[in-house]
Formats: C-alpha cells, structure tokens, sequence
C-alpha cells in the first residue's frame, strides 16, 4: 500500500518541481530520491509499517510475494534512473514530466502485481498502458517517434477492448469479478470453465499476450522499441514488461490455475510461437536495438512457462528470471544508447575503446543467453524444472532448450563484434559515475546466479 | 580442503591476473599459479587421508544441490593431468608473446579452474556449472588469439558444445525430477532405480553431450578446424585436457546410473566410435598440416577410448583411465614441438618441410619419441592402455576389435610419414634458417620424455590410483 | 427479455469495431471503432449486471441484495479510462498530423525496413 501511495505521490511531485526548478540534472537526482522513497515504502509493507492497511474493500492484496516483487521492479527502476539519467533528460525537453509519468507507470505497476479483482487488473494495465504511449512518442520532431507512439496506442487501446470483452463475459457467467478465493476462482469450482467465460479466459490471455507481446501477438514490439527513443525502450523491455507480467501470472498462475484445462492448451501454442518467432527472427536482425527487442520476445516465451507450470519452482523462477532479465536487458541497452550506430557494426572494436562498458555487457549478454553463473542461466533453469516437474510436456521442454541455444547466437553477436572485430566506434562519452552503476549491476546479476537464496528469495521465504 | 584448493588457486590468480597491467608479471605471475596448483594436485595423489580429498558446502541447497568436490581414482588422474599440462604449456610458450597478455593469462587460469571443477564435481547441477565455465574462457582464448578465421571456426565449436550440453541439462532435470530425493548428488543418482525407457532417453541426452566433447563420429566436424585455428597453447589444453571431460562424463555419469541403456546402445556407441577411428585415420593421411593431422589422429585415438569405455569390461576400462593421462601427456609433447616449428618457420605444413634432422638435431629426436609414443610403441607409455583397451574391446566383440585394429596401422602410416616429411630429406630454404629448440622446451619436452618412458616401463603407480573408479564402476554396470 | 439477446447484440457492435479497426485507414476513425469496441462492452456488462441482480432479487427481495452492483461500477471506469485514452490519443494523433499532415495510417510504414 505504501509504494501505491508513495509513487501517485511522488508522480505529482515530480510533475510540478519541473515548473519550479529549471536547472538541467535535479530531475534526475529528485527522481532517484523518489525511488528510494518508494524503496523505503517496499520496506514498510514488508515490515507492516504502512500508512493504512486499507486494500480497497479487499481488491487488492499486498502480501509477500508481490510486496518482493515490487520491490525487484523497484531496485531495477533505481538502476535505470541511474544507468540511464541522463539520457532520459536529453529526450525532448521535458524531463520531468518524463519521469513523473514513469512513476505513474510505476503505480500502474503496483495494481497489476497486487491486484484481486478484474476491475483492478483492467486500471493497473491502463495506467501503465497509457503513460507509455506518451513516453513513445516523446521524441516529438521525430516521425518514427510519432508513428511508433500513434501505432502503439491504436494497438494497445484495441487489445484494452478485448481485454474488457473477456473480462465481460467471464462477468456474465460468475457474477463476481474477484478473483479470491483461489481453490474456486470465481465461484467455480470445476476443473474446466464453462463455454462463455472460457471464451473471456481466451479473450483475456490474448489481451495479456499482446501486452507482453508473446507471439503471435507480438508484431508492434519491434516496431515500436525500434521508433521509440532508446531510453525509454529499455524502460518498456524491462521494468514495464515485468510489471505487465506479474498480472498475467496472477490471474493465470494465481486466478484460472485450477482451470488449466480450459487454457493450458492455448498456453502451450502461445509459448512454443513466442519461443519460435522470437528467436528465430532475432537471429535475422542487423540492428542490435532491433535484436534486443525480439530477444525480448524470446524472453517472454520463457517467462510464459512459469505461468504454464504454476507451481512453487515456477513462483521462485518467476522472481528470479525476471531480476535477471531486467537487470541484463538495463545494462545492455546503457550501452545502446550510447552507441551512435545501432547496427552490429557500430560496436566493432568497442572492447579496446571502452573495455570495462564492454566487460559488463558481456556480462550482461551472457546472462540473457543463460551462462551458468548468472541469474538468468538460474532463471531459465527454475523455469524449465518448473514445467517438468508440473509434467509439462516432454518437447516442450526440449524446445525451450534448442531456443536457448539459438539465442546465442544473436547475443554473441554483439560479443563478437565487441571483442573480435576491428573498428572505431563512435559513441558518447561514458562518465565514471555510470561505469560505476553498470559495475553494480553485473555484480548483483552474478549474486543473483549464486546466492539467489541469499539476494532474493530468503526474502520470500520469511514473510 | 585439498580439492577446493585445486580449483581456488586457479580461480582466484586468475581473476587476480586480469587486473595486471605488465604482460611480463602475468606470465610469471600465472606460471607460479600453476606450479601451486601441480604441487597442491601431486599432493592430492599421495594423501590418502580421505577428508582431505573432498569438501562440502551449501550451495543452491533448495534445488537439490550442493557445493560437493571428491577425489576418486579417475579424478586425480586427471587432476595431475591439469596440473602438469597448464605447467607444460607455460613454460614450453614461455617465449612466446601474446598480445594483451594479462587477459591471454587470466583467462588460461579460468579455463583451467573450469576444467578442476568438473573432474571433482560430485553434484550433478555444479558438474554442468562448471562444464560450461571451462568452455567459455575458451572460446574467448581461441577467438581472441586464434587464426585466420578463427571467429566462424569457434563459434561452431562453441554453438556446438552449448547445445551438447544443454541436452544434458534436460537429462539432468529429468534425471532430478524422477529422483526420489530430489537431489542432484552423485550418491543419489546411483541408487535410482531407472525403467529402461527412462534410462533409454536420459542415456542419449548425456551421451549426445558427452559426445560432442570427446568427439566422437559424426559429431566430430567442429575439432579438426578449432584445432587448426586456436593459439597452439589453447590446442594443447583443448586435445590433452578437454577432450577427457566428455571421457569422464561416460565413465562417472552415463555408466553407472544408466546401466540398462549401456548394454542395449552399447553396439551403436562402439560402432560409431570404430567407424570415427577408421575415418578419423584415413583423412589424417591426407593431411598436409600438421595440426590438421595431429587433431584428426586425436579423433582416432579418443574413438578408441570411447570405445573401450562402452565394452564394459573391467580391463578396458582399467586401460583408458591410465591411458587418460598418458594420451594427454603425449599429445602435449607433440603439440610442443609442433609449435616450436611454427614459431621459428611461421609454417606447418609438411610439404614446405623437411630437413629438420639436420638443422635441428634435438628438436627431431623428441619428435621421433613424441610420434612414436601416439602410435602406442611398446614401452612407450601409450602401450600399455592400448593394449588393455584393445584386450576389453576383444571381449566384447572381436570384430569391432579387429577393424579398431586397423586403426592402429594406419596410425603408425600416417605418424611415421609425418615424421619423415618433417625431419628427413633434404633442407629447403626455409628450413635452412631453423634453429633447434631452446631450453625452456628442451627441459619440458625430456620431462615429457621421462614420464613417457617411466610409465612405459611401469605402468603400476597408474593402476593403483585409478584401481577404485574400476571397481565403483562395475559394481554398478 | 433473455441475456442471450444482449450478448448476440454486444457481440455484434464489438465485431463492427473490430472490423472497423482492421478495415479503415483513418486514425480517427479507428480511434472511433475501439470506442465502439469499448461502448459494447459497457451494454455487456450493465446487462449482465441487471441480470445477477435480477437473480439475487428472487432470494432476497429487491431491496435485500446489491448483487449484481459491480459490474455497473466497472462501466464507469470504463468511461473514465476511454476518456483519459482519447485524450492522450487525441494528442498523438495531432502530433502526427502536424508533421506529416495526414491522419493516414498508410503513412505509418517507416519503420518496416
């Protein structure tokens, strides 16, 4: 409740110092302080230090695991602002309606990994939906800004339609829209959904899937990562994809889990697709933005087998792969966005000029293609014992892995080109302060990989 | 405390390494890391206090896994066989310059803790952990150093290996998830009890893995051409070193919890292997390079002890773990000589050789014992593990003995016209100018020669060590 | 009269959005279709709404029940959040016109490469 309120809060606040203060740079510094407000909040609401224990007549919930996963979202939203500061000012002219609308983002966030009733999901999605299509379009001189932004909210709002219609049907046969108590979401309690509200189920799980842009649902992702301005790219790959995630898994994982019958088949077709095209068209791109934006795609198609699976390996893997992805996904596009060039060329060499910025990106790249050590080779990991252990079926799991293994060759790409390949390239300047952060990250990617216990989920253990 | 120091000192120099700013100091520096590890590995050999040899702590504990390293037979074969090579390479290169050498150095160490960590590792989760960790210090020493088109080359190999064992990590899932305890310890995997469809299946998801490492024929294509293009420093660590961790995959994690698969795919396995030995020996006489030639008589000889690995048969076995160690030496020494050639002439192809007998009269002596100990002379020390491996393979079927026979002929054709075209005939100009080898190399290779010779003549000290791993073994099989 | 009416008409108002939103060129126009889209979702929900209520009505008489309540509530929602959508649409929408003078969504090709 205390980060809900905080971030609202702090949201204004940012909103109105940038009529007050005109100087370059405090927007940044007044935002990393709202984080870390936000931070303290988190802590709050682990400890039960709250500033009401009002949850909304009982439509939202702040218990352990969402209280941690926020603040994973939030940890990573302080890497961000740091890693990526001062780039976020230099987008256009407005600073800091820029991060006062992340932080509405980030409200949205807190309803959709906590939310307990449809109505609730629909505003957390909205809210994180809508401020996005403004950070899209923030480049405004910019035409592929413009269309990015313009193509995205026509999408988006069209998913929110089906997103309603679902939530609408699923109304018209239960009466209710809570989704507590569990063992019978929705005052069912069979084992499969009758015809009309597993319609909205489908209905719901498609609207899900394009926001997270599981495929085939996935055709705006690159167009839009690739026209919107690279900062607020690596914002929607990672934090906001998290946050549209954790309402995904809640409603399917938590919501519909004793109903798998009525969507785990659509589940199975959505994830192996994800997996497929994800991949598989990564492998095709030239521009390095574009590659991350499918290898976001790709990740997601792991992510789903946690929602497929939903058991407890699938509830810790789910915390862990998406620490890690956020965390590698922040670092490798710090780099993008200093990059002049964004085709893979353009970091030709890039090893010998920036050795360190270069060291943590490997870092970083490895642990999205899942090199023991790093969390996300943890994450992928947890995910695919996760869907054996539910007897998931055999070849998926197998595909997963064979996925994996394609992806590296896209990530070492980049490795490649850093490291092996001769060139000059043009970037910005890299301050001490960022090498400093982006030093930080890796670290915490790697104790992520071995100590997982320890960095994260003893947290969960313990509420 | 002993097998986390193996890995430690390693670990630790090496990260250490990256940070020194005088190439000079890290090739000093990286040297007297593994000269402590060797003697810390000697150690190991001659305790026998067992508490010693192995260590245990928490790690990953909730997912059914430990930080859990043991010495047993077949482990400190190899141990010793890690240590001495990283020594070898050191000082046989210690000439040899390298550009960014503290990073070239740093990342020998890592790779050489990679490969420690998966001859001691006891759990299966931190066996693949530390099976990917060596790879990938690897790759980035055969990428950044290496030949010509070394990119495409490597990243085959490395796109290769990644894939082998990422299938063994779905094996080792599965093999998790049907285990009773939920344990990944070795202990708890040998006690399960596997209905021959599972153990079907999880037997081609390791061995699949296993294979490509080894490598055995067809999943072959990627050696010869890494071989070709890595530094000759990585090649040697590459063919003495990381072709045994597929060989030690078989033998501790396909053998004994898998013995019903063993039997029924054990025909398929060794066929396979044969036929690799035969071709493996047919293209390395077609060889002009000699690196070429060299990697492709490594397929031969790997074939062989894979298998004889599959022959279930206690002298086979027996054979290929001394012969483990005695190959990995051997084919360093060659590799040695072969990379003095390349340094003083900047070539290695035979056909621009020639003549070396005369300029350098030292330098074709060792060749003429390093040739004649990979084509298994007696009183060489590759005898010996031929002959058990030839002997276990006899009793598994005579025929498949019979055509892996063959091989051995070949090998003797194809090494001896190695040497002929290398140290024979008349000088050319570009041999005219060689010179014979230095002291450093000297030294290595008469070392080289003595551990040749000594466990040639006595092969027993070699037999005691790994006597336990037999046993473990065909109490399972 | 029966649900089955006010589901077959929502369904159909919400077809004609979609078809609206896949068929039409206009950026306004689309915009318009989602807002059909949206509106039949509300004639969904107030339906169903009246119709649990209606069903709770018989145990507990008229009065003794608010059943059925919360799907009117969410109508409102819907209102409040397709309001705060148009404007931040509208926006776009204008900014894109001031560059490139057009509301064609032909236009938007740039980033296919």
């Amino acid at each position: 409740m205390n980060v809900l309120i905080l971030s609202i809060f702090w949201g204004i606040v940012m909103m109105f110092s940038g009529i007050a203060l005109k100087k370059k740079g405090i927007a940044t510094g007044l935002a990393i302080a709202g984080v870390l407000i936000l931070l303290l909040g988190n802590l709050g609401d682990m400890s039960t230090v709250v500033i009401t224990t009002s949850t909304f007549n009982d439509m939202l919930a702040f218990r352990g695991y969402n209280v941690l996963f926020i603040s994973i979202v939030l940890v990573a939203t302080l890497m961000y602002f740091l890693v990526s500061g001062r780039e976020i000012e230099n987008v256009g002219t407005g600073g800091f309606d820029y991060y006062a609308l992340i932080f509405f983002v980030l409200t949205g966030i807190v309803i959709a990994s906590s939310f307990n009733n449809l109505l609730m999901l629909f505003l957390g999605i909205e809210i994180i939906s809508i401020p996005l299509y403004i950070l899209t379009g923030s480049d405004k001189k910019n035409l592929k800004s413009n269309e990015a932004s313009l193509k995205y909210f026509l999408m988006g709002s069209f998913s929110t339609g089906i997103m309603l219609l679902g939530i609408a049907f699923i109304y018209g046969d239960s009466g209710s829209l809570a989704i507590v108590p569990a063992p019978s979401p929705f005052g069912f309690s069979f084992t499969s959904l009758p015809t009309l509200s597993a319609v909205g189920a489908l209905l719901l799980m498609f609207s899900l899937a394009f926001k997270v842009s599981a495929a085939p649902f996935h055709f705006w992702t690159p167009d839009v990562y690739d026209g919107a301005p690279t900062v607020f790219t690596s914002f929607m790959a990672t934090i906001v994809k998290a946050g549209t995630f954790i309402a995904f898994f809640r409603m399917f994982a938590g919501g519909f889990a004793s109903v798998q019958g009525s969507w785990g088949l659509a589940m199975q077709v959505i994830i192996f697709l994800t997996l497929l095209i994800g991949n598989l068209t990564a492998v095709f791109q030239q521009s390095a933005k574009r590659m991350m934006s499918y290898s976001s795609i790709a990740q997601a198609g792991f992510m789903l087998l946690a929602i497929y699976a939903h058991n407890d390996m699938a509830k810790e893997g789910f915390l862990v792969y998406t620490a890690a992805y956020v965390l590698a996904t922040i670092g490798v596009f710090a780099l993008l966005s200093r990059v002049a060039d964004p085709g893979f060329q353009g970091f030709n060499g890039l090893a010998k000029k920036e050795p360190l910025l270069a060291a943590t990106t490997t870092i970083c790249l490895l642990s999205l293609a899942g090199i023991p050590l790093t969390g996300g080779f943890l994450g992928k990991y947890y995910m695919l014992v996760a869907t054996a252990k539910a007897g998931g079926p055999f070849w998926l799991v197998i595909f997963a892995v064979i996925c994996a293994a394609i992806s590296i060759y896209y990530y070492f790409r980049l490795i490649i080109a850093m490291y092996f390949k001769e060139g000059n390239p043009e970037m910005a300047p890299v301050s001490r302060g960022l090498k400093f952060w982006l030093v930080v990250l890796c670290v915490l990617i790697l104790a992520l990989g071995i100590f997982p216990y320890e960095v994260l989920l003893n947290n969960l253990l313990s509420l | 405390m002993l097998a986390l120091l193996l890995i430690l000192i390693p670990v630790a120099t090496g990260l250490a390494t990256f940070f020194l700013k005088q190439g000079n100091a890290a090739k000093l520096f990286s040297l007297l890391s593994s000269l402590a590890t060797l003697g810390i590995s000697i150690g190991a050999a001659i305790c026998t206090d067992k508490s010693a040899k192995s260590f245990q702590a928490p790690f990953l504990t909730n997912l059914g896994s430990s930080f859990s390293l043991s010495l047993d037979g077949m482990g400190t074969i190899l141990v010793l066989l890690t240590g001495i090579s990283l020594v070898l390479v050191f000082i046989s290169t210690y000439k040899n310059t390298y550009k960014d050498p503290s990073r070239y150095y740093a990342l020998m160490l890592l790779s050489q803790a990679g490969l420690m960590g998966v001859f001691l590792a006891t759990d299966g989760l931190l066996f693949y952990f530390f099976w990917e960790l060596a790879l990938i210090p690897v790759y980035f020493l055969c990428s950044g150093w290496g030949g010509e088109r070394r990119i495409a080359v490597t990243f085959k190999f490395f796109i290769y290996t990644f894939i082998g064992s990422l299938l063994m990590l779905v094996g080792l899932i599965y093999l998790y998830v049907l285990n009773p305890g939920q344990s990944f310890s070795l202990t708890s995997l040998y006690a399960m009890k596997l209905s021959p469809d599972q153990q079907s299946v999880l037997f081609w998801l390791f061995f699949v893995a296993f294979a490509i490492k080894m490598p055995i024929w067809p999943l072959h294509t990627w050696q010869p051409d890494t071989y070709e293009q890595s530094p000759t420093s990585v090649t040697m660590i590459l063919s003495g070193v990381m072709v045994k961790m597929g060989l030690l995959g078989v033998i501790r994690w396909v053998l004994p919890i898998f013995p019903y698969a063993v039997h029924e795919y054990g025909h398929v396995v060794i066929g396979l292997s044969v036929v690799g030995m035969i071709y493996a020996s047919l293209v390395a006489m077609k060889q002009d390079d000699l690196k070429r030639m060299i990697a492709y008589s490594s397929i031969a000889h790997i074939g062989l002890m894979c298998a004889a690995v599959f022959s279930v048969s206690e002298l086979g076995l027996q054979g290929v773990l001394v012969q483990l160690f005695n190959h990995g030496v051997n084919i360093i020494g060659l590799w040695i000589v072969v990379d003095a050639i390349e340094q003083k002439l900047g070539t290695r192809k035979m056909s621009e050789l020639g003549g070396l007998a005369i300029t350098a009269p030292s330098l074709a002596i060792l060749l003429v014992i390093m040739s004649l100990a990979n084509v298994a002379l007696p009183l060489t020390n590759a005898f010996i593990g031929e002959f058990l491996m030839f002997n276990g393979l006899y009793q598994f079927s005579a025929w498949y003995m019979a055509v892996a026979g063959l091989s051995i002929i070949l090998g003797a054709v194809y090494t001896l016209r190695m040497v002929q075209k290398v140290i024979y005939g008349d000088t050319n100009s570009l041999t005219k100018t060689m010179t014979d080898l230095s002291l450093n190399q000297k030294l290595i290779l008469a070392g080289i020669t003595v551990l040749i010779i000594l466990y040639g003549v006595n092969p027993q000290p070699l037999f005691k060590m790994t006597m336990d791993t037999v046993h473990t073994v065909a109490q399972h099989i | 009269m029966p649900i089955n009416y006010y589901i077959f008409l929502a369904v159909i108002l919400f077809c004609i959005g979609v078809v609206g939103v896949l068929t039409r060129r206009n950026a306004i126009i689309i915009f318009m279709c989602i807002e059909l889209m949206l509106n039949a979702v509300n004639l969904l929900l107030v339906a169903f709404s009246k119709a649990h209520h209606a069903v709770a009505a018989i145990n507990a008489g008229p009065a003794g029940t608010t059943a059925g309540t919360d799907g009117q509530m969410f109508v409102f929602f819907i209102m409040v959040v397709a309001a705060a959508e148009v404007s931040v649409g509208l926006a776009i929408i204008v900014m894109m016109y001031r560059n490139t003078h057009s509301v064609d969504v032909n236009f938007l090709n740039r980033l296919k490469h």
